[in-house]
């Protein structure tokens, strides 16, 4: 059998048992990733090509429409997406079909895709983002190819792999889990977020990577859960929510009927979180520390560079904005003096 | 038969009576492995070939050199005011004569055993027992030495350092249509399962379907210890003879697929700069990042100085995307500088096997009468399933590396 999943998933799926996804303060219980589910079912060859059948013809007569209604996906992404689905969902071994849910199950999920625009990734519960399998659920956003860049642009800080390092509004843990695995034996991170369910979901990860010992997750906003390090940080990155307020209706149904909005409103301009981050990064960095940041694009990354040497010049130097591989200014980096 | 003495124009007899016996039988004669002309035993003797005494000369030039050398760089080394990068040099180099120079020594340590044991024979010619041991321990002996020279004259061969590595397989559908996508696609499986069967890692890369779900274009990663090296000789264009299954009056046609082998580089064979590569992505409309959920993370790199374009779409993250499309670029990379310098070597090592031509007419597949020839080295296998399957191709292989290496002797005394 061809193997497109990362190789490190592999062991990774029997390390979680299923009864760390029980409800937190949640009023729903969450089921675990379709991923990780034991393969319990199985169906006959001819009906799940029968569901197959009829999950490519709802794709090609909908995604057009989805498309061209708010920017949704189109035809041959969701198309890509039900192989997905079923890569995650079935095994095939001895010319017999297990499968981690049954063929109702996958009716349902397809119908809440297309009908309702659930985002895949939480249709089958993970997000496979740089070399990792996240788990992803309601509640944290999921996490952008864009943010990849961010965990390339630590890498290249000199000494990185063994500072302590901060990631703020962390999340599914992403940001932290990617810098967490790339440490040393002195290297830490501490990933903050407010959102209880972020707490929750990051720590699923941490634990997935084996990083407990790593990566410390704090509940609380900002900068406030870290005044133990505050002047220590060799690092810190953000991904904070940075799309203005009155964008947020007109955007595709994906985001704006089922991400969280306190992972995505950024303000009037977009810009309240990344202001606040500015301010007190000041005090967090140590001398010569690093910071990173993703904005909403090309005016906002000026924007912010140019509040960073100009109101903390006495703060902060060698600020530059970086390019996404769009051609978008994405990130704003610099070092506190 | 010529200067160079050594058996092989009696190789190129058993090739032939072997190729006869193929076409009759199809299965794998026991005795024929690719270095069958320098360390099995042949057939009839059942002891290893001598080597000639015009290569054995010049096989003794190159262990001098090679034992001048060695000490050399172990001088270097040892130096107290070595630099890093002097020292990593000459250690590499070391290292890369190290199997070799074990040969040598083991070669000496016999030659004096032999002498050893001639005195002890012309010694002790009154004592009856000691000199029958002596001499059946002498053929022992001269047996190893020539197994010994055969190991180290194969050793010296001009080596193609890329044998080592994995590889990359491109499958192209050439003329004929639907019919030669619908054969690209039966190639493409049949490399498949040739690679589990040869418990190599075979990992599909990117694929181009036809109307008919036969592949346009497919490309694929092998893995595993001296894929490349095996899987060489499969570049160029396979042509298929049968009746395609949208013929309706039962015509036979021929079609043609083109193959191509290229080894895969890694950061050190290909060093690419980041000045040099134009990375793209799929980009929504508007400003991307939050605002946009999209799983389509399809990556394109260009390398700007030579124009090469890849593209990547089907991992599931835009980090594997890239790290995919990279790993192909530098094996494209890799390949043209291949090519760039063979054209620039000896007309003879052009004509060789595995030159790489991809425009070079090297099998076809009568599906009709159940065979596959293959034009290099004349070979016809009756079992065109079995092909097909991924279990008969060994029988090409072998003997196109069979082929390699006695032109690479020819070569070796040039």
């Amino acid at each position: 059998m061809i193997s497109r999943l990362p190789i490190s998933t592999v062991h990774l799926r029997r390390a979680i048992t299923i009864a760390s996804f029980s409800p937190s303060t949640a009023t729903q219980p969450y089921p675990p990733p379709l991923f990780l589910r034991p393969l319990t079912y199985s169906a006959a060859p001819s009906d799940l090509a029968a569901f197959r059948r009829w999950a490519t013809a709802r794709a090609t007569v909908d995604g057009p429409r989805l498309e061209s209604s708010d920017g949704g996906p189109g035809a041959s992404q969701l198309l890509r997406e039900l192989s997905w689905l079923l890569e995650d969902a079935t095994s095939q071994s001895n010319g017999k079909i297990l499968m981690r849910a049954d063929l109702d199950e996958l009716y349902r999920l397809w119908k809440e895709r297309i009908e309702e625009r659930k985002p895949f990734q939480y249709v089958v519960g993970c997000e496979h983002w740089r070399d990792l399998v996240l788990v992803v659920r309601e509640g944290v956003l999921i996490p952008r190819p864009e943010t990849e860049m961010l965990v390339d642009l630590v890498r290249e800080v000199e000494g990185f792999s063994e500072g302590l390092w901060a990631d703020l509004g962390t999340g599914s843990g992403a940001l932290a889990v990617a810098i967490g695995r790339a440490l040393e034996d002195k290297g830490r991170v501490f990933a903050t977020d407010l959102s209880l369910d972020a707490v929750e979901v990051a720590g699923i990860n941490v634990e997935r990577y084996g990083l407990k010992d790593k990566v410390e997750i704090r509940h609380g906003s900002w900068f406030e859960p870290l005044k133990d390090v505050k002047g220590k940080l060799t690092g810190l990155v953000s991904n904070p929510p940075y799309i203005p307020s009155s964008d947020i209706p007109g955007l595709q149904a994906e985001v704006g009927r089922h991400e969280p909005k306190l992972a995505l409103d950024g303000g009037m301009n977009g810009t309240d979180h990344l202001l606040h981050l500015c301010e007190e990064s000041a005090t967090a960095l140590r001398p010569g520390g690093f910071f990173a940041f993703e904005t909403n694009g090309n005016i906002q990354s000026e924007l912010i560079a140019n509040h960073m040497s100009t109101k903390w010049a006495n703060c902060f130097h060698n600020v530059k904005t970086v390019l996404d591989f769009a051609g978008i200014k994405r990130f704003v980096t610099g070092f506190r003096r | 038969m010529g200067l160079l003495g050594f058996r092989w124009a009696r190789s190129r007899i058993l090739l032939r009576k072997f190729n006869r016996s193929l076409s009759l039988i199809t299965q794998r004669p026991p005795y024929m492995y690719p270095s069958a002309a320098t360390c099995s035993p042949s057939f009839s003797t059942g002891t290893f070939p001598q080597v000639s005494s015009d290569i054995m000369k010049i096989v003794e030039q190159r262990m001098v050199e090679i034992e001048h050398r060695s000490a050399y760089l172990l001088e270097q080394i040892n130096q107290p005011a070595v630099t890093a990068a002097d020292y990593s040099r000459s250690n590499k180099e070391l290292r890369r004569l190290g199997s070799c120079m074990e040969l040598i020594k083991e070669l000496r340590s016999k030659r004096k055993d032999i002498d050893s044991l001639k005195s002890l024979i012309s010694e002790s010619s009154e004592d009856k027992e000691m000199r029958d041991m002596a001499v059946e321990e002498f053929y022992v002996a001269v047996e190893e030495e020539k197994r010994l020279q055969n190991l180290l004259l194969k050793s010296l061969l001009p080596k193609d350092d890329a044998d080592e590595k994995d590889c990359i397989l491109e499958v192209r559908a050439g003329t004929g249509g639907e019919e030669a996508s619908l054969f690209a696609m039966d190639i493409f499986k049949m490399y498949e399962k040739y690679s589990q069967k040869k418990g190599w890692r075979f990992e599909v890369v990117d694929i181009m379907e036809s109307d008919l779900k036969g592949y346009r274009e497919a490309s694929g990663s092998i893995s595993g210890p001296g894929v490349y090296g095996k899987l060489k000789f499969e570049s160029g264009i396979h042509r298929v003879q049968r009746i395609p299954v949208t013929e309706k009056s039962g015509r036979i046609h021929t079609s043609a697929v083109s193959v191509a082998i290229l080894p895969q580089a890694d950061e050190v064979d290909v060093h690419l700069r980041n000045e040099d590569l134009k990375i793209d992505t799929y980009r929504a409309g508007g400003c991307g990042g939050q605002s946009v959920n999209t799983t389509n993370s399809a990556v394109r790199i260009t390398h700007i100085p030579t124009g090469m374009t890849v593209a990547i779409q089907d991992e599931r993250s835009q980090h594997m995307n890239k790290a995919k499309a990279l790993k192909v670029l530098r094996a494209r990379l890799y390949e043209a500088e291949r090519s760039r310098l063979q054209m620039s070597r000896s007309k003879l090592r052009m004509e060789q096997i595995g030159s790489g031509d991809r425009s070079e007419r090297i099998r076809t597949y009568n599906f009709p009468q159940g065979r596959v020839t293959d034009h290099r080295v004349g070979i016809t296998n009756h079992s065109i399933e079995g092909v097909m399957e991924g279990e008969s191709l060994d029988v090409f292989i072998d003997a196109l590396l069979l082929q390699e290496e006695m032109e690479a002797i020819a070569t070796f005394t040039t």
